[in-house]
């Protein structure tokens, strides 16, 4: 922190409480309400006239709805990776950021599962899932997983937010009625006492023991979706490893965003630091590094080979109808911010943001580009089927639904910031008791 | 005027050899080439194949969709033996019904009739084959590991069954696809003057039913007397094979919910039931939390 001397428990605690919206959140949560209405309102239109308001077919059967599921899960890595992994590691300046990493992961692994329903086209056949799935599918590995990493992950967001529940109620005066009925809910038990900390310490440690193979699993089972799956660029053995390098990179972007959007409308300048940015710049290189490397893998061996069967998928998103958008999730997603983060000036707050962006944008990209282009060339030749099914491209139904579900995403991490402190407050008074 | 009279003149020509014209079309129908072939399978089944093609670009095309009337000895009524319409191959197919033995047992050698329809491409076709009744038989002699295929075949006569000498026959055992895998290194055996020949199976340890059995088989084909016949004898010579009809009871990756690998299930269950038993033990320590908050707020 800047200045932490200065830094006395009761000036934390007025600083990190949850604020009010102000008029710029105002406009932003209603601009967020609006994209999700549309978004409904689009789902409504699937609903009652079927997939066929989409534009997938025949061919491209995964669409939009597929690759942002796997954009999510990717996402919702962070949390392991902020909270479990550096805590465990005994990484102490990663405190402020580890509810913002959580809240993510919640948020997008709740939408990651609610976009596979989307995708169904029939919600109800969920249940046939329970009903009559083969534990031998790759499909019922995710949906266990899923649900486990999202039961973990709410406990790692419950269990350190219980002495910021304590201090909540604390400063009644600040809330209102309502929230302060749903601190009690939550946390009037915890008085704080050494037995509850040790256990709540106890607790805290096995969940981040346990959610890193959980979160391993989620991403490698949702690789293996695609990797079991006898297509042109699915079929590789390297897939795992590359979607865990491609989740960290795009989680950590994800944060790095959300910190400098929370530093500046909550003026946490003092919490999270220019420090705090350097040291995220720095991982996003190395993760950015890692990915990179695997890129090279994936996509290095088949075009060296450029086999009859992949040479038409590999064509379309080099120099095909997706090569733009490849390079510009390589060049922008990849390239840039190992360039620019390599350069102290780079890892400065305004910088990181924008180049968090990029990351994010990018990664969103290349879930679209992992799923589509794979779909529209298939081994076999496509004959006799009409023009349409040669080509894909999101309708509005889609887009609206996708972005509804980013929309809503975001939405979530908003009320979670109005509602509870989104830097943990007692740990910061704790380590700030620690140091001096 | 000399001018318009012979215009006049060339248009009456040219309207004269319309009709001619049209009959010269008419002559331009293609040949059809409608042959026939007697089979015998088993010295009792019979049937008349009926094979029709014509020439295009010099080189033969089977006909489809040609009306065929079949005929025993005569082309009348009585003798009809069906109408057959030729398949994308050219083939049309009839058998020989039990109402016509009569006619059969009245002579030891019969002609079968083929009569085509005419159609916009073709004109009636006429054809027929002569064959004399015939039966094919197979024997065989097993000593020890020598195995002997005796075939014979005979002709009738009017009165008595009589070899016949110089029929070339293949010998062996009958395949799945119908094709016979020979005895010895011959293709085929030619019968010696008893009407008679032996091969030697010396093809070992190929594989039968699950008893055991394999399928002798001896065929006559295309001879000009006899055409085509077909016999075949069911042998305990071959390797017991158990057919695997247990495939969709096995625990596959790719088998039904019930059928789940076991090594995949003891997994599954393993990660699952560890993963949801920490889940659940935190769950416990909430609730112990909860419950340590309750006492402290009471005691005070």
């Amino acid at each position: 922190m800047e200045n932490p001397t200065a830094l006395t428990t009761e000036q934390i605690t007025i600083d990190l409480l949850p604020q009010k919206f102000g008029r710029r959140g105002l406009i932003w949560t209603g601009l967020l309400i609006v994209i999700c209405l549309i978004g409904l309102f689009a789902y409504y239109r699937q609903l009652r006239y079927g997939l066929i308001v989409t534009h997938m077919r025949d061919y491209a059967s995964w669409g939009i709805y597929i690759s942002n599921f796997v954009f999510f899960v990717a996402i919702s890595l962070v949390g392991s990776l902020i909270t479990a992994i550096f805590r465990l590691a005994n990484i102490h300046w990663a405190t402020p950021l580890t509810r913002i990493a959580e809240i993510i992961a919640v948020s997008a692994i709740v939408f990651a599962a609610l976009i596979i329903v989307v995708d169904m086209g029939r919600p109800e056949r969920f249940l046939n899932l329970v009903l009559h799935g083969r534990i031998q599918s790759p499909i019922m590995w995710d949906v266990i997983v899923i649900s486990t990493y999202f039961c973990i992950s709410l406990l790692l967001l419950y269990m350190p937010l219980l002495p910021d529940l304590k201090i909540l109620l604390q400063f009644k005066e600040k809330s209102s009625k309502w929230l302060n009925k749903l601190y009690r809910f939550q946390g009037s038990f915890w008085k704080g006492t050494a037995e509850q900390f040790k256990i709540s310490e106890r607790s805290i440690t096995i969940l981040c023991v346990t959610i890193i193979p959980v979160a391993f699993s989620i991403h490698t089972v949702t690789s293996w979706l695609f990797a079991t799956t006898y297509r042109p660029g699915w079929d590789s053995t390297n897939f795992g490893a590359y979607f865990i390098s491609g989740a960290f990179l795009v989680g950590a972007g994800g944060v790095v965003v959300a910190m400098y959007v929370f530093r500046k409308y909550y003026h946490l300048e003092k919490y999270i630091t220019e420090l705090h940015f350097d040291k995220m710049g720095k991982l996003v290189v190395m993760l950015s590094l890692l990915y990179l490397y695997f890129n090279i893998n994936e996509f290095m061996t088949p075009v060296f080979k450029m086999k009859k069967s992949e040479a038409a998928h590999l064509t379309d998103l080099f120099t095909g109808d997706f090569a733009v958008m490849f390079w510009s999730a390589i060049i922008g997603g990849l390239i840039i911010p190992i360039i620019v983060l390599l350069f102290k000036k780079g890892r400065k707050p305004v910088p990181m943001f924008i180049i968090g962006i990029m990351v994010v944008v990018g990664a969103w990209f290349k879930r679209y580009l992992i799923v589509t282009p794979t779909l529209l060339n298939p081994f076999l030749p496509m004959q006799e089927v009409p023009a349409s099914y040669h080509y894909y491209f999101p309708s509005w139904e889609e887009w609206a639904i996708a972005m509804g579900s980013l929309a809503g995403c975001l939405l979530v991490i908003t009320f979670f910031a109005r509602i509870y402190p989104i830097i943990p407050i007692q740990e910061t008074i704790t380590e700030q008791h620690e140091k001096h | 005027m000399k001018n318009t009279k012979k215009i006049i003149t060339a248009v009456i020509a040219l309207l004269l050899t319309i009709p001619f014209s049209s009959w010269s079309q008419d002559s331009s129908k293609k040949d059809l080439i409608l042959n026939l072939s007697y089979f015998m399978t088993s010295n009792n089944a019979i049937y008349i194949m009926a094979n029709t093609k014509t020439k295009i670009a010099k080189k033969f095309t089977p006909v489809s969709g040609i009306n065929i009337s079949l005929f025993l000895d005569k082309d009348s009524s009585t003798n009809f033996i069906g109408k057959v319409t030729t398949d994308k191959n050219g083939l049309g197919k009839a058998i020989i019904s039990p109402q016509l033995k009569t006619i059969w047992d009245q002579s030891p050698t019969h002609t079968f009739k083929a009569v085509s329809e005419a159609n916009s491409d073709f004109e009636i076709t006429n054809a027929e084959t002569s064959i004399t009744k015939s039966k094919l038989t197979i024997d065989t002699l097993s000593d020890g590991d020598a195995k002997t295929i005796n075939v014979k075949v005979e002709s009738f006569n009017g009165t008595s069954w009589s070899p016949v000498p110089g029929v070339e026959i293949k010998v062996g055992v009958s395949r799945l696809s119908g094709a016979i895998l020979p005895a010895g290194e011959e293709a085929s055996y030619t019968t010696d003057s008893t009407g008679k020949v032996n091969a030697v199976l010396k093809k070992t340890a190929l594989p039968g039913d699950e008893k055991g059995n394999i399928i002798l088989a001896a065929k006559v084909e295309d001879n000009e007397q006899l055409g085509n016949l077909t016999a075949e004898k069911t042998v305990p010579w071959g390797i017991a094979v158990k057919a695997d009809n247990n495939f969709f009871n096995q625990r596959t990756l790719w088998s039904t919910r019930f059928r789940t690998p076991l090594w995949l299930l003891f997994m599954a269950y393993s990660i699952v039931i560890g993963v949801w038993g920490t889940i659940i033990y935190l769950v416990f320590q909430i609730i112990k939390l909860k419950k340590m908050g309750v006492t402290d707020i009471s005691s005070v």
